[in-house]
């Protein structure tokens, strides 16, 4: 039936065929894992060990490197804030990003293709570009060096916008009229019509700017300077920079990374399905 | 049924807009388009934070960036990183896509392989990163001596600097570019390849006539964001180069992150800034306008 998969060139050509796939599968997987199997491996040397280029795994793993990053450093509880200050945004993106797909494609306004065509806009600008001014605003505001600065700048997720219109513009309309005409308000019928539908949208809007907002980096060094209010990848990088960490203690800062990349490693094991489904599926792109 | 066509004329009432537009739309106006405007505007003053006080200049701002060889340098910088992120992204992610399309034992696991740099946080990643790439000692050069070539002095060196950086950006968004492909591949629609075998298309004729362009709408929007990404990149190039050795990484956006937070030179910043605007739509407009005679929708 479908000719896309059958194969009837000759045996030596599909055995090449096989040959060159398994080549360049191997390549790339091999350089796509090698960074985290070293970053493991490296995490359990002891200093000599990790001086030493002749020697691969570790003589005698130093498990001792990963429970010290867990007891005697700052680092679990860079993981804690991150972890805390994205769940809280990501919800308040969830809520404004709904809200606001939901009026884009359910509701009747004279503005709304213009409000849609702003939004877009914003999309591709770099976001750089906002970062002095915004600054000053949470300075003037009183809310540098605090999670409240932190969470209260990032609200907003126009790529959650998009991604939710997408999943909305699927539903036929005649399912939310039907709902608002047997009394629903347009608040119901978004969180018990719309919602349902768009389950996979909503989870693979949450874990993405989760992980992103998790991962964030340069936004967040901006503006705390206290390490109580670092996030995980600021307070990794002052961890790697502190004074003498730099170059000599190799096997902790890799240990300290460990301890950040696995617990992620893990997550994305468990939710790969929503990421490989949601985010090719949903782009805002036909076809 | 008169209701219904009476509630499809009906606009919906002010204040249910306000109530479900607002939550977004005001975080929109006062950290993205106020911001904007307000680059835009002090990038024509000689602010310089410290000072409460400031004056609109002109232009000068402006015309010293386009005296300043450093800024060309960064341009290029940008440019540089751009390219060299792009198209092997693209390519490679397009390549690993087509062959883990079909699956087979153990594609899953490769799959998950190929996408989990993503999702690290790529400062603790560049860690590892300017561990590998460590001049004496890393594996990198030990990889390239047990392989008969001479080693290379990667990050520490001008020369190789911005490829170290390159190659790390590659690291991390392949996945992402193959995830996407993977989606838009088998949404291609089986009946045009048997369309195009009656029609004796087979191998390279079938992927360069139908799986090309079925795809080029993906083609385009990944080509969109790894721009935009590679225009922004910043946490890679913080941790592994600081912009240097002497400026061979700075790119645009590190020259404003210099300029603006290091020494707080707001008008210089700013105006970099714009540039960086200026850039991003004029690349991505180009890319619209060359986009109508090859993505196929």
């Amino acid at each position: 039936m479908n000719t896309r998969y059958s194969d009837n060139r000759a045996l030596p050509v599909r055995i090449l065929s096989i040959l060159g796939k398994v080549l360049i599968l191997g390549t790339a997987s091999i350089f796509t894992a090698f960074p985290f199997i070293w970053m493991m491996v490296s995490a359990l040397k002891t200093k000599a060990d990790i001086l030493n280029t002749e020697i691969f795994f570790p003589t005698v793993p130093q498990w001792s490197n990963i429970t010290s990053i867990i007891f005697d450093s700052p680092i679990p509880r860079y993981i804690f804030n991150s972890a805390w200050v994205s769940a809280v945004i990501v919800a308040l993106q969830i809520v404004s990003g709904a809200m606001l797909a939901y009026a884009l494609v359910f509701l009747k306004f004279r503005t709304n293709k213009m409000l849609f065509a702003i939004v877009m806009a914003t999309y591709m600008l770099p976001v750089a570009a906002t970062y002095i001014p915004s600054y000053i605003i949470l300075a003037d505001w009183k809310m540098l060096d605090s999670f409240r600065g932190l969470i209260i700048s990032s609200t907003v997720s126009i790529f959650g916008i998009f991604l939710l219109r997408q999943g909305f513009m699927q539903i036929p309309k005649g399912l939310v009229e039907a709902a608002r005409m047997d009394g629903a308000s347009h608040w119901r019928a978004l969180w018990e019509v719309v919602c349902p539908m768009t389950k996979a949208s909503f989870i693979t809007f949450g874990l993405m700017n989760f992980i992103s907002t998790y991962n964030n980096y340069m936004w967040p060094s901006l503006i705390t300077k206290s390490s109580e209010y670092f996030l995980v990848s600021q307070g990794l990088r002052a961890f790697f920079i502190r004074d003498g960490a730099y170059g000599t203690e190799w096997a902790l800062v890799m240990a300290a990374s460990a301890v950040v990349v696995i617990p992620l490693l893990v997550l994305f094991a468990f939710t790969q399905k929503w990421f490989i489904n949601g985010i090719g599926g949903e782009t805002g792109i036909k076809g | 049924m008169s209701a219904k066509r009476k509630y499809k004329r009906r606009y919906d009432s002010l204040p249910t807009v306000l109530l479900f537009v607002l939550p977004a739309l005001i975080p929109l106006i006062v950290f993205w388009i106020y911001p904007i405007l307000r680059t835009i505007y002090l990038s024509f003053t000689n602010w310089d934070y410290i000072s409460p006080t400031y004056k609109l200049v002109g232009i000068k701002n402006y015309l010293s960036l386009f005296r300043n060889p450093r800024f060309y340098e960064a341009l290029w910088h940008t440019l540089v990183f751009t390219a060299g992120t792009l198209f092997p992204t693209i390519i490679l992610g397009l390549v690993l896509a087509l062959l883990l399309v079909k699956n087979f034992r153990g594609s899953g696991i490769l799959k998950f392989i190929i996408f989990s740099p993503w999702i690290t946080p790529t400062v603790a990643i560049s860690i590892v990163w300017s561990w590998i790439y460590k001049t004496d000692g890393g594996i990198a050069n030990t990889i390239l001596t047990s392989l008969g070539m001479s080693p290379l002095k990667w990050i520490a060196s001008s020369d190789t600097a911005m490829l170290s950086v390159i190659i790390v950006t590659i690291w991390k968004s392949l996945g992402y570019a193959m995830i996407f492909y993977l989606s838009a591949l088998e949404k291609v629609p089986g009946e045009l390849y048997e369309a195009g075998a009656l029609d004796g298309a087979h191998g390279w004729r079938q992927f360069v006539d139908i799986t090309l362009p079925s795809i080029s709408p993906t083609t385009f929007f990944l080509t969109i964001i790894t721009m935009v990404n590679s225009l922004q990149a910043y946490d890679q190039i913080q941790v592994l180069t600081q912009g240097g050795p002497s400026g061979s990484t700075r790119t645009l956006l590190y020259m404003y992150y210099q300029l603006g937070f290091n020494e707080f030179n707001m008008g210089q910043a700013t105006a970099v800034a714009v540039v960086m605007i200026l850039l991003t739509v004029g690349l991505s407009l180009i890319q619209f306008k060359v986009s109508e005679k090859w993505v196929y929708y």
